[in-house]
Protein backbone atom coordinates (compact mmCIF):
# COMPACT_ATOMS: atom_id res chain seq x y z
CA UNK A 1 0.00 0.00 0.00
CA UNK A 2 2.81 2.33 0.97
CA UNK A 3 4.57 1.60 -2.30
CA UNK A 4 1.36 2.17 -4.23
CA UNK A 5 1.12 5.60 -2.60
CA UNK A 6 4.71 6.35 -3.58
CA UNK A 7 3.99 5.25 -7.15
CA UNK A 8 0.85 7.42 -7.31
CA UNK A 9 2.72 10.50 -6.08
CA UNK A 10 5.44 9.87 -8.64
CA UNK A 11 2.91 9.37 -11.43
CA UNK A 12 1.08 12.62 -10.60
CA UNK A 13 4.30 14.57 -10.27
CA UNK A 14 5.42 13.53 -13.76
CA UNK A 15 2.05 14.58 -15.19
CA UNK A 16 1.85 17.89 -13.31
CA UNK A 17 5.36 18.81 -14.46
CA UNK A 18 4.85 17.65 -18.06
CA UNK A 19 1.36 18.87 -18.94
CA UNK A 20 2.30 22.58 -19.06
CA UNK A 21 4.94 21.77 -21.68
CA UNK A 22 2.56 19.59 -23.64
CA UNK A 23 0.04 22.44 -23.77
CA UNK A 24 2.70 24.98 -24.75
CA UNK A 25 4.02 22.69 -27.50
CA UNK A 26 0.56 22.08 -28.92
CA UNK A 27 -0.41 25.77 -28.81
CA UNK A 28 2.87 26.99 -30.32
CA UNK A 29 2.86 24.51 -33.19
CA UNK A 30 -0.78 25.37 -33.95
CA UNK A 31 -0.08 29.12 -33.86
CA UNK A 32 3.09 29.01 -35.95
CA UNK A 33 1.28 27.20 -38.73
CA UNK A 34 -0.69 30.44 -39.16
CA UNK A 35 2.37 32.60 -39.47
CA UNK A 36 5.18 30.66 -41.13
CA UNK A 37 4.98 30.35 -44.89
CA UNK A 38 6.46 26.99 -45.77
CA UNK A 39 6.76 27.78 -49.46
CA UNK A 40 9.28 30.51 -48.64
CA UNK A 41 11.24 27.96 -46.62
CA UNK A 42 11.16 25.57 -49.57
CA UNK A 43 12.64 28.24 -51.85
CA UNK A 44 15.40 29.04 -49.37
CA UNK A 45 16.44 25.39 -48.83
CA UNK A 46 20.11 24.97 -49.80
CA UNK A 47 21.05 22.54 -52.58
CA UNK A 48 24.32 21.41 -50.96
CA UNK A 49 23.52 18.05 -49.30
CA UNK A 50 25.36 18.56 -46.00
CA UNK A 51 24.28 22.17 -45.58
CA UNK A 52 20.77 21.19 -46.67
CA UNK A 53 20.54 18.40 -44.11
CA UNK A 54 21.80 20.76 -41.40
CA UNK A 55 19.35 23.51 -42.35
CA UNK A 56 16.55 20.92 -42.49
CA UNK A 57 17.47 19.82 -38.97
CA UNK A 58 17.17 23.38 -37.73
CA UNK A 59 13.80 24.10 -39.35
CA UNK A 60 12.20 22.65 -36.23
CA UNK A 61 12.71 26.06 -34.67
CA UNK A 62 10.38 27.64 -37.23
CA UNK A 63 7.93 24.76 -37.52
CA UNK A 64 7.95 23.27 -34.04
CA UNK A 65 6.38 19.86 -34.20
CA UNK A 66 6.99 16.84 -32.04
CA UNK A 67 7.43 13.41 -33.57
CA UNK A 68 3.70 13.00 -34.03
CA UNK A 69 3.48 15.95 -36.41
CA UNK A 70 6.77 15.90 -38.24
CA UNK A 71 6.03 13.10 -40.73
CA UNK A 72 3.12 14.87 -42.47
CA UNK A 73 5.18 18.09 -42.60
CA UNK A 74 8.22 16.25 -44.01
CA UNK A 75 6.00 14.63 -46.63
CA UNK A 76 4.60 18.01 -47.60
CA UNK A 77 8.13 19.44 -47.86
CA UNK A 78 9.21 16.59 -50.17
CA UNK A 79 6.13 17.01 -52.36
CA UNK A 80 6.78 20.72 -52.58
CA UNK A 81 10.22 19.98 -54.01
CA UNK A 82 12.57 20.33 -51.06
CA UNK A 83 15.82 18.36 -51.59
CA UNK A 84 15.71 14.98 -49.81
CA UNK A 85 18.56 15.73 -47.32
CA UNK A 86 16.61 18.75 -46.06
CA UNK A 87 13.48 16.65 -45.51
CA UNK A 88 15.39 13.80 -43.84
CA UNK A 89 17.23 16.26 -41.57
CA UNK A 90 13.90 17.78 -40.62
CA UNK A 91 12.29 14.39 -40.04
CA UNK A 92 14.98 13.27 -37.61
CA UNK A 93 15.92 16.44 -35.74
CA UNK A 94 12.79 18.66 -35.73
CA UNK A 95 11.25 16.94 -32.69
CA UNK A 96 14.30 17.95 -30.62
CA UNK A 97 15.40 21.25 -32.19
CA UNK A 98 12.36 23.08 -31.00
CA UNK A 99 12.10 25.79 -28.32
CA UNK A 100 9.65 23.97 -26.03
CA UNK A 101 11.64 20.72 -26.10
CA UNK A 102 14.86 22.59 -25.34
CA UNK A 103 13.19 24.44 -22.46
CA UNK A 104 11.69 21.30 -20.91
CA UNK A 105 15.00 19.42 -21.22
CA UNK A 106 16.81 22.30 -19.56
CA UNK A 107 14.32 22.34 -16.68
CA UNK A 108 14.53 18.59 -16.20
CA UNK A 109 18.34 18.45 -16.30
CA UNK A 110 19.37 21.73 -14.68
CA UNK A 111 21.94 19.82 -12.64
CA UNK A 112 23.45 18.21 -15.72
CA UNK A 113 23.40 20.87 -18.45
CA UNK A 114 25.63 18.66 -20.61
CA UNK A 115 22.60 16.43 -21.22
CA UNK A 116 20.80 19.33 -22.95
CA UNK A 117 23.83 20.38 -25.04
CA UNK A 118 24.68 16.85 -26.07
CA UNK A 119 21.03 16.12 -26.90
CA UNK A 120 21.01 19.07 -29.32
CA UNK A 121 24.46 18.36 -30.76
CA UNK A 122 23.87 14.61 -31.25
CA UNK A 123 20.44 15.16 -32.82
CA UNK A 124 21.84 17.70 -35.28
CA UNK A 125 24.91 15.58 -36.03
CA UNK A 126 22.97 12.35 -36.63
CA UNK A 127 20.27 14.06 -38.71
CA UNK A 128 22.90 15.80 -40.84
CA UNK A 129 24.93 12.61 -41.38
CA UNK A 130 21.86 10.57 -42.36
CA UNK A 131 20.57 13.38 -44.60
CA UNK A 132 23.94 13.43 -46.34
CA UNK A 133 23.99 9.61 -46.68
CA UNK A 134 20.54 9.72 -48.29
CA UNK A 135 21.73 12.41 -50.71
CA UNK A 136 24.26 9.90 -52.13
CA UNK A 137 21.42 7.92 -53.65
CA UNK A 138 21.32 9.11 -57.25
CA UNK A 139 17.74 8.22 -57.99
CA UNK A 140 15.75 9.70 -55.12
CA UNK A 141 12.51 8.20 -56.40
CA UNK A 142 13.71 4.67 -55.63
CA UNK A 143 13.50 5.56 -51.94
CA UNK A 144 10.06 7.13 -52.06
CA UNK A 145 6.58 5.70 -52.34
CA UNK A 146 5.31 5.85 -55.93
CA UNK A 147 2.56 8.38 -55.06
CA UNK A 148 5.08 10.79 -53.53
CA UNK A 149 7.60 10.28 -56.34
CA UNK A 150 4.87 10.90 -58.91
CA UNK A 151 3.69 14.10 -57.33
CA UNK A 152 7.29 15.36 -57.25
CA UNK A 153 7.55 14.96 -61.00
CA UNK A 154 4.41 16.93 -61.75
CA UNK A 155 4.19 20.66 -61.40
CA UNK A 156 2.70 21.41 -58.03
CA UNK A 157 -0.89 22.48 -57.77
CA UNK A 158 -1.04 26.12 -56.82
CA UNK A 159 -2.30 26.61 -53.31
CA UNK A 160 -4.25 29.68 -52.48
CA UNK A 161 -1.67 32.01 -50.94
CA UNK A 162 -4.42 33.52 -48.79
CA UNK A 163 -5.36 30.17 -47.37
CA UNK A 164 -4.06 29.76 -43.81
CA UNK A 165 -1.21 27.26 -43.59
CA UNK A 166 -3.19 25.29 -41.03
CA UNK A 167 -5.62 24.33 -43.76
CA UNK A 168 -3.15 23.30 -46.39
CA UNK A 169 -2.88 19.69 -47.19
CA UNK A 170 -0.73 17.41 -45.10
CA UNK A 171 -0.60 19.17 -41.76
CA UNK A 172 -1.83 17.91 -38.38
CA UNK A 173 -5.45 18.48 -39.13
CA UNK A 174 -5.71 17.38 -42.70
CA UNK A 175 -2.63 15.19 -43.01
CA UNK A 176 -2.30 11.54 -42.24
CA UNK A 177 -5.15 9.34 -43.28
CA UNK A 178 -6.29 10.39 -46.72
CA UNK A 179 -4.37 9.60 -49.87
CA UNK A 180 -1.97 12.07 -51.35
CA UNK A 181 -4.05 12.37 -54.50
CA UNK A 182 -7.15 13.19 -52.49
CA UNK A 183 -5.26 15.91 -50.70
CA UNK A 184 -3.96 17.31 -53.96
CA UNK A 185 -7.50 17.46 -55.26
CA UNK A 186 -8.61 19.09 -52.03
CA UNK A 187 -5.87 21.66 -52.25
CA UNK A 188 -6.92 22.64 -55.77
CA UNK A 189 -10.37 23.35 -54.54
CA UNK A 190 -10.70 27.02 -53.78
CA UNK A 191 -12.01 27.66 -50.35
CA UNK A 192 -13.39 30.91 -49.01
CA UNK A 193 -11.05 32.92 -46.85
CA UNK A 194 -11.37 32.17 -43.17
CA UNK A 195 -12.19 34.77 -40.59
CA UNK A 196 -10.28 35.12 -37.34
CA UNK A 197 -13.08 33.45 -35.39
CA UNK A 198 -12.97 30.47 -37.75
CA UNK A 199 -9.21 30.28 -37.38
CA UNK A 200 -9.67 30.42 -33.62
CA UNK A 201 -12.13 27.55 -33.84
CA UNK A 202 -9.72 25.49 -35.89
CA UNK A 203 -6.91 26.19 -33.46
CA UNK A 204 -9.19 25.14 -30.59
CA UNK A 205 -10.17 21.88 -32.29
CA UNK A 206 -6.57 21.15 -33.15
CA UNK A 207 -5.48 21.85 -29.56
CA UNK A 208 -8.18 19.57 -28.13
CA UNK A 209 -7.26 16.72 -30.49
CA UNK A 210 -3.55 16.98 -29.83
CA UNK A 211 -4.06 17.25 -26.06
CA UNK A 212 -6.26 14.18 -26.10
CA UNK A 213 -3.94 11.99 -28.14
CA UNK A 214 -0.62 13.12 -26.68
CA UNK A 215 -2.06 13.41 -23.17
CA UNK A 216 -3.32 9.82 -23.29
CA UNK A 217 0.14 8.57 -24.24
CA UNK A 218 1.70 10.76 -21.55
CA UNK A 219 -0.57 9.18 -18.91
CA UNK A 220 0.50 5.69 -20.01
CA UNK A 221 4.20 6.65 -20.13
CA UNK A 222 4.08 8.26 -16.68
CA UNK A 223 2.32 5.24 -15.20
CA UNK A 224 4.97 2.95 -16.65
CA UNK A 225 7.83 5.13 -15.34
CA UNK A 226 6.25 5.26 -11.86
CA UNK A 227 5.71 1.49 -11.77
CA UNK A 228 9.24 0.70 -12.96
CA UNK A 229 10.77 3.12 -10.48
CA UNK A 230 8.73 1.90 -7.53
CA UNK A 231 8.41 -1.84 -8.04
CA UNK A 232 11.54 -2.95 -9.88
CA UNK A 233 14.15 -4.29 -7.44
CA UNK A 234 16.97 -1.81 -6.93
CA UNK A 235 19.62 -4.41 -7.75
CA UNK A 236 18.06 -5.10 -11.15
CA UNK A 237 17.78 -1.40 -12.06
CA UNK A 238 21.35 -0.67 -10.96
CA UNK A 239 22.68 -3.81 -12.64
CA UNK A 240 21.14 -2.75 -15.93
CA UNK A 241 21.58 0.99 -15.52
CA UNK A 242 25.20 1.12 -14.45
CA UNK A 243 26.60 -1.01 -17.28
CA UNK A 244 27.93 1.26 -20.05
CA UNK A 245 26.57 -0.90 -22.86
CA UNK A 246 23.55 -2.52 -21.19
CA UNK A 247 22.18 0.84 -20.00
CA UNK A 248 22.35 2.35 -23.51
CA UNK A 249 20.69 -0.69 -25.09
CA UNK A 250 17.95 -0.78 -22.42
CA UNK A 251 17.14 2.90 -22.83
CA UNK A 252 17.13 2.68 -26.65
CA UNK A 253 14.71 -0.24 -26.43
CA UNK A 254 12.53 1.72 -24.02
CA UNK A 255 12.66 4.74 -26.35
CA UNK A 256 11.45 2.59 -29.24
CA UNK A 257 8.62 1.05 -27.28
CA UNK A 258 7.39 4.20 -25.57
CA UNK A 259 5.85 6.80 -27.81
CA UNK A 260 6.10 9.59 -25.27
CA UNK A 261 6.06 13.05 -26.89
CA UNK A 262 9.44 14.76 -27.20
CA UNK A 263 8.22 17.92 -25.44
CA UNK A 264 7.91 15.92 -22.21
CA UNK A 265 10.22 12.92 -22.62
CA UNK A 266 12.94 14.69 -20.61
CA UNK A 267 10.84 14.26 -17.46
CA UNK A 268 10.42 10.58 -18.20
CA UNK A 269 14.19 10.22 -18.62
CA UNK A 270 14.73 12.21 -15.44
CA UNK A 271 12.98 9.55 -13.39
CA UNK A 272 15.80 7.18 -14.40
CA UNK A 273 18.58 9.72 -13.78
CA UNK A 274 19.67 8.32 -10.41
CA UNK A 275 20.20 4.78 -11.60
CA UNK A 276 21.15 5.02 -15.30
CA UNK A 277 24.32 6.30 -16.96
CA UNK A 278 24.26 9.76 -18.60
CA UNK A 279 24.99 8.16 -21.97
CA UNK A 280 21.90 5.98 -21.72
CA UNK A 281 19.68 8.95 -20.79
CA UNK A 282 21.04 10.72 -23.87
CA UNK A 283 20.35 7.63 -25.98
CA UNK A 284 16.73 7.79 -24.84
CA UNK A 285 16.48 11.53 -25.49
CA UNK A 286 18.07 11.40 -28.96
CA UNK A 287 16.74 8.09 -30.31
CA UNK A 288 13.21 8.38 -28.87
CA UNK A 289 12.14 11.36 -30.99
CA UNK A 290 13.71 9.82 -34.12
CA UNK A 291 12.18 6.38 -33.83
CA UNK A 292 8.66 5.58 -32.83
CA UNK A 293 6.78 2.37 -33.46
CA UNK A 294 3.62 4.34 -34.10
CA UNK A 295 5.42 6.61 -36.58
CA UNK A 296 6.34 3.77 -38.94
CA UNK A 297 2.83 3.60 -40.37
CA UNK A 298 3.00 7.29 -41.15
CA UNK A 299 6.50 7.02 -42.61
CA UNK A 300 5.33 4.30 -44.97
CA UNK A 301 3.22 6.96 -46.65
CA UNK A 302 6.46 8.72 -47.67
CA UNK A 303 9.29 6.18 -47.94
CA UNK A 304 9.59 2.63 -49.18
CA UNK A 305 10.16 0.06 -46.40
CA UNK A 306 13.80 -0.41 -47.45
CA UNK A 307 14.51 3.31 -46.99
CA UNK A 308 12.84 3.33 -43.57
CA UNK A 309 14.96 0.37 -42.51
CA UNK A 310 18.17 2.17 -43.56
CA UNK A 311 17.02 5.36 -41.87
CA UNK A 312 16.48 3.71 -38.49
CA UNK A 313 19.39 1.27 -38.71
CA UNK A 314 21.73 4.21 -39.30
CA UNK A 315 20.11 6.30 -36.59
CA UNK A 316 20.28 3.45 -34.05
CA UNK A 317 23.95 2.75 -34.77
CA UNK A 318 24.98 6.39 -34.58
CA UNK A 319 23.06 6.95 -31.33
CA UNK A 320 24.59 3.81 -29.85
CA UNK A 321 28.16 4.76 -30.78
CA UNK A 322 27.91 8.41 -29.72
CA UNK A 323 26.28 7.71 -26.37
CA UNK A 324 28.67 4.86 -25.67
CA UNK A 325 31.48 7.36 -26.28
CA UNK A 326 29.87 9.60 -23.64
CA UNK A 327 29.71 6.73 -21.16
CA UNK A 328 33.34 5.82 -21.64
CA UNK A 329 34.87 9.27 -21.91
CA UNK A 330 32.73 11.96 -20.39
CA UNK A 331 31.63 10.47 -17.08
CA UNK B 1 -17.34 -0.64 -14.92
CA UNK B 2 -20.23 -1.45 -17.23
CA UNK B 3 -21.99 1.73 -16.16
CA UNK B 4 -18.90 3.83 -16.88
CA UNK B 5 -18.39 2.26 -20.30
CA UNK B 6 -22.08 2.88 -21.16
CA UNK B 7 -21.79 6.48 -20.01
CA UNK B 8 -18.69 6.86 -22.21
CA UNK B 9 -20.52 5.49 -25.23
CA UNK B 10 -23.59 7.64 -24.68
CA UNK B 11 -21.60 10.86 -24.29
CA UNK B 12 -20.42 12.66 -27.38
CA UNK B 13 -16.65 12.42 -27.87
CA UNK B 14 -16.38 16.20 -28.09
CA UNK B 15 -18.09 16.63 -24.75
CA UNK B 16 -15.70 14.09 -23.21
CA UNK B 17 -12.79 16.16 -24.56
CA UNK B 18 -14.17 19.31 -22.99
CA UNK B 19 -14.85 17.60 -19.65
CA UNK B 20 -11.38 15.98 -19.51
CA UNK B 21 -9.51 19.20 -20.33
CA UNK B 22 -11.58 21.18 -17.81
CA UNK B 23 -11.00 18.51 -15.15
CA UNK B 24 -7.27 18.72 -15.66
CA UNK B 25 -7.47 22.50 -15.28
CA UNK B 26 -9.44 22.01 -12.05
CA UNK B 27 -6.95 19.42 -10.80
CA UNK B 28 -3.91 21.65 -11.34
CA UNK B 29 -5.61 24.64 -9.71
CA UNK B 30 -6.78 22.46 -6.83
CA UNK B 31 -3.21 21.24 -6.17
CA UNK B 32 -1.94 24.80 -6.41
CA UNK B 33 -4.51 26.13 -3.94
CA UNK B 34 -4.38 23.28 -1.40
CA UNK B 35 -0.58 23.15 -1.29
CA UNK B 36 -0.20 19.65 -2.77
CA UNK B 37 2.02 21.05 -5.54
CA UNK B 38 4.87 21.22 -3.01
CA UNK B 39 4.77 17.42 -2.75
CA UNK B 40 4.86 17.01 -6.53
CA UNK B 41 7.19 19.61 -8.05
CA UNK B 42 9.93 22.13 -7.25
CA UNK B 43 8.51 25.52 -6.13
CA UNK B 44 10.16 27.26 -9.14
CA UNK B 45 7.54 25.65 -11.38
CA UNK B 46 4.40 26.29 -9.32
CA UNK B 47 3.54 29.20 -11.61
CA UNK B 48 3.72 26.96 -14.69
CA UNK B 49 1.27 24.49 -13.18
CA UNK B 50 -1.08 27.28 -12.02
CA UNK B 51 -0.92 29.03 -15.41
CA UNK B 52 -1.65 25.74 -17.18
CA UNK B 53 -4.53 25.08 -14.78
CA UNK B 54 -6.12 28.40 -15.74
CA UNK B 55 -5.40 27.86 -19.45
CA UNK B 56 -6.93 24.35 -19.50
CA UNK B 57 -9.95 25.54 -17.56
CA UNK B 58 -10.49 28.35 -20.09
CA UNK B 59 -9.90 26.12 -23.15
CA UNK B 60 -12.23 23.40 -21.82
CA UNK B 61 -14.92 25.94 -20.90
CA UNK B 62 -14.80 27.64 -24.31
CA UNK B 63 -15.10 24.24 -25.97
CA UNK B 64 -18.06 23.30 -23.77
CA UNK B 65 -19.73 26.67 -24.46
CA UNK B 66 -19.33 26.23 -28.23
CA UNK B 67 -20.67 22.67 -28.09
CA UNK B 68 -23.64 23.89 -26.10
CA UNK B 69 -24.32 26.87 -28.36
CA UNK B 70 -23.66 25.20 -31.72
CA UNK B 71 -24.38 21.50 -31.11
CA UNK B 72 -24.68 20.79 -34.83
CA UNK B 73 -21.15 21.97 -35.74
CA UNK B 74 -18.70 19.07 -35.58
CA UNK B 75 -14.95 19.74 -35.54
CA UNK B 76 -12.95 18.55 -38.51
CA UNK B 77 -11.19 15.32 -37.63
CA UNK B 78 -10.39 14.28 -41.17
CA UNK B 79 -7.19 12.35 -41.40
CA UNK B 80 -6.25 12.91 -37.78
CA UNK B 81 -4.09 10.04 -36.68
CA UNK B 82 -5.31 8.33 -33.54
CA UNK B 83 -2.62 6.67 -31.50
CA UNK B 84 -4.87 4.90 -29.03
CA UNK B 85 -8.01 2.97 -29.95
CA UNK B 86 -11.47 4.52 -29.57
CA UNK B 87 -11.99 6.67 -26.53
CA UNK B 88 -8.99 5.26 -24.70
CA UNK B 89 -6.92 8.42 -24.74
CA UNK B 90 -9.68 10.61 -23.39
CA UNK B 91 -10.71 7.90 -20.92
CA UNK B 92 -7.17 7.74 -19.50
CA UNK B 93 -7.00 11.51 -19.11
CA UNK B 94 -10.41 11.72 -17.49
CA UNK B 95 -9.90 8.81 -15.07
CA UNK B 96 -6.50 10.19 -14.02
CA UNK B 97 -7.92 13.67 -13.41
CA UNK B 98 -10.78 12.25 -11.31
CA UNK B 99 -8.40 9.97 -9.35
CA UNK B 100 -6.16 12.99 -8.73
CA UNK B 101 -9.10 15.05 -7.49
CA UNK B 102 -10.27 12.27 -5.14
CA UNK B 103 -6.90 11.09 -3.80
CA UNK B 104 -4.42 13.66 -2.54
CA UNK B 105 -0.77 12.84 -3.23
CA UNK B 106 1.16 11.82 -0.11
CA UNK B 107 4.69 12.52 0.99
CA UNK B 108 7.18 9.79 0.03
CA UNK B 109 7.94 7.29 2.77
CA UNK B 110 11.09 5.63 4.10
CA UNK B 111 10.65 2.65 1.76
CA UNK B 112 11.26 5.07 -1.13
CA UNK B 113 14.39 6.34 0.64
CA UNK B 114 15.68 2.76 1.05
CA UNK B 115 14.88 2.05 -2.61
CA UNK B 116 16.88 5.20 -3.41
CA UNK B 117 19.90 3.77 -1.58
CA UNK B 118 19.86 5.95 1.54
CA UNK B 119 21.32 3.17 3.68
CA UNK B 120 24.23 2.62 1.31
CA UNK B 121 25.62 6.09 0.78
CA UNK B 122 24.06 8.47 3.20
CA UNK B 123 26.53 11.30 2.69
CA UNK B 124 26.40 11.79 -1.06
CA UNK B 125 24.58 14.55 -2.89
CA UNK B 126 24.09 14.19 -6.59
CA UNK B 127 24.70 17.80 -7.58
CA UNK B 128 28.18 19.21 -7.32
CA UNK B 129 28.29 21.77 -4.48
CA UNK B 130 28.40 25.20 -6.13
CA UNK B 131 29.66 26.96 -3.04
CA UNK B 132 30.99 25.86 0.27
CA UNK B 133 29.11 27.68 2.98
CA UNK B 134 31.62 27.50 5.80
CA UNK B 135 30.35 30.84 7.04
CA UNK B 136 27.06 29.29 8.12
CA UNK B 137 27.04 28.55 11.83
CA UNK B 138 26.94 24.77 12.38
CA UNK B 139 23.68 24.91 14.34
CA UNK B 140 22.03 26.83 11.48
CA UNK B 141 22.87 24.17 8.88
CA UNK B 142 19.95 22.16 7.55
CA UNK B 143 20.30 18.41 7.07
CA UNK B 144 21.15 18.89 3.39
CA UNK B 145 23.69 21.63 4.26
CA UNK B 146 25.42 19.12 6.53
CA UNK B 147 25.47 16.42 3.87
CA UNK B 148 26.79 18.86 1.24
CA UNK B 149 29.45 20.16 3.60
CA UNK B 150 30.50 16.60 4.31
CA UNK B 151 30.61 15.81 0.58
CA UNK B 152 32.98 18.72 0.01
CA UNK B 153 35.22 18.08 3.05
CA UNK B 154 34.66 14.49 4.20
CA UNK B 155 37.09 14.38 7.15
CA UNK B 156 34.75 13.81 10.13
CA UNK B 157 37.16 15.19 12.75
CA UNK B 158 36.73 18.68 11.17
CA UNK B 159 33.22 18.80 12.59
CA UNK B 160 33.64 16.93 15.88
CA UNK B 161 32.19 18.89 18.76
CA UNK B 162 30.03 21.16 16.57
CA UNK B 163 26.40 21.68 17.49
CA UNK B 164 23.67 20.58 15.10
CA UNK B 165 19.98 21.32 14.85
CA UNK B 166 18.27 19.42 12.03
CA UNK B 167 14.93 17.91 11.08
CA UNK B 168 13.89 15.02 8.86
CA UNK B 169 12.08 11.70 8.82
CA UNK B 170 13.21 8.41 10.34
CA UNK B 171 14.68 5.57 8.31
CA UNK B 172 15.65 2.56 10.41
CA UNK B 173 18.58 0.50 9.22
CA UNK B 174 19.19 -3.11 10.21
CA UNK B 175 22.93 -2.63 9.71
CA UNK B 176 23.13 0.23 12.20
CA UNK B 177 21.03 -1.49 14.85
CA UNK B 178 18.52 -0.04 17.25
CA UNK B 179 20.87 2.52 18.86
CA UNK B 180 20.99 4.55 15.68
CA UNK B 181 18.62 5.87 13.03
CA UNK B 182 19.07 7.67 9.73
CA UNK B 183 17.47 11.12 9.84
CA UNK B 184 16.61 11.68 6.18
CA UNK B 185 15.33 14.20 3.70
CA UNK B 186 14.56 14.04 0.01
CA UNK B 187 16.26 16.56 -2.29
CA UNK B 188 14.20 17.71 -5.29
CA UNK B 189 15.55 19.29 -8.48
CA UNK B 190 12.55 19.35 -10.79
CA UNK B 191 9.71 17.06 -9.77
CA UNK B 192 9.08 14.14 -7.41
CA UNK B 193 10.34 11.78 -10.11
CA UNK B 194 13.91 12.91 -9.51
CA UNK B 195 14.01 13.11 -5.71
CA UNK B 196 16.88 11.39 -4.00
CA UNK B 197 17.41 10.81 -0.29
CA UNK B 198 20.19 12.18 1.92
CA UNK B 199 20.64 11.39 5.58
CA UNK B 200 22.66 11.85 8.76
CA UNK B 201 23.27 9.04 11.21
CA UNK B 202 21.79 9.91 14.59
CA UNK B 203 22.77 8.15 17.83
CA UNK B 204 19.73 7.88 20.06
CA UNK B 205 19.70 8.42 23.82
CA UNK B 206 19.34 5.14 25.72
CA UNK B 207 15.88 3.51 25.60
CA UNK B 208 14.53 5.71 22.84
CA UNK B 209 13.24 4.33 19.57
CA UNK B 210 11.24 5.86 16.77
CA UNK B 211 9.00 4.39 14.11
CA UNK B 212 10.09 4.72 10.50
CA UNK B 213 8.61 7.82 8.77
CA UNK B 214 8.20 9.78 12.02
CA UNK B 215 9.30 13.37 11.51
CA UNK B 216 11.77 14.56 14.15
CA UNK B 217 13.62 17.75 15.10
CA UNK B 218 16.95 16.70 16.59
CA UNK B 219 19.53 18.80 18.42
CA UNK B 220 22.84 17.45 19.56
CA UNK B 221 26.57 17.32 18.97
CA UNK B 222 28.61 15.95 16.10
CA UNK B 223 31.02 13.15 17.04
CA UNK B 224 33.33 10.89 15.04
CA UNK B 225 32.57 7.18 15.53
CA UNK B 226 33.50 3.96 13.83
CA UNK B 227 30.49 1.88 12.86
CA UNK B 228 31.00 -1.49 11.09
CA UNK B 229 34.58 -0.50 10.29
CA UNK B 230 33.62 2.91 8.78
CA UNK B 231 34.88 6.06 10.45
CA UNK B 232 32.06 8.52 10.10
CA UNK B 233 30.41 11.61 11.51
CA UNK B 234 27.34 10.98 13.60
CA UNK B 235 24.97 13.24 15.47
CA UNK B 236 24.65 12.33 19.14
CA UNK B 237 21.15 13.46 19.98
CA UNK B 238 20.53 15.43 23.16
CA UNK B 239 17.00 16.47 22.47
CA UNK B 240 14.55 14.81 20.09
CA UNK B 241 11.12 16.28 19.41
CA UNK B 242 8.54 14.68 17.08
CA UNK B 243 7.18 17.28 14.64
CA UNK B 244 4.36 17.49 12.08
CA UNK B 245 5.15 16.51 8.50
CA UNK B 246 6.19 19.84 6.91
CA UNK B 247 3.93 21.25 4.17
CA UNK B 248 6.95 21.27 1.94
CA UNK B 249 8.83 18.07 2.76
CA UNK B 250 11.76 18.53 0.35
CA UNK B 251 15.04 20.39 0.50
CA UNK B 252 16.90 21.82 -2.47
Amino acid sequence: MEQLNNAFTLFLSLLVEAIPFLLLGVLLSGLLLFFVDERKLVKLAPKNPILGAFVGSCIGFLLPVCECGNVPVARRLIVQGVPLPVAVGFLLAAPVINPIVIWSTWIAFRDQPEILWLRIIFSLLIATIIGWVFSRQGDVKSLLQPAVALSMAKPLPVEDPEKPTLLRSGNFMLGGGESLEAKMAASLERKPQFSWSERGNMLLDNTMQELRELGGILVLGSALAALIQTFTPRELILGLGQGSVSSVLAMMLLAGLISICSTVDAFFALSFAGAFTSGSLLAFLVFGPMFDLKGIGLLLSVFKPKAIFYLFALAAQLVFLLTLFVNFNVN
Amino acid sequence: MLLISRLFKSLDKNWLDAIAVTSWGALLLNYWLNGSLSILIHPSYFWLAAFTGFALLIIGSIKAYLLFKYPQVKPSTAGHVSLLPGNWAIGLLLVTAIAGLLINPRVFTSSKAIQGGVTENSAITRSQPQSFRSQVKPEKRSLVDWVRTLSAYPEPDTYSGQQANVSGFVVNSAELGSKYLLLSRFVITCCAADVYPVSLTVKLPADQQYQADTWLAVTGQMVTETISGNRQLILVAKNIKPIETPRNPYEY
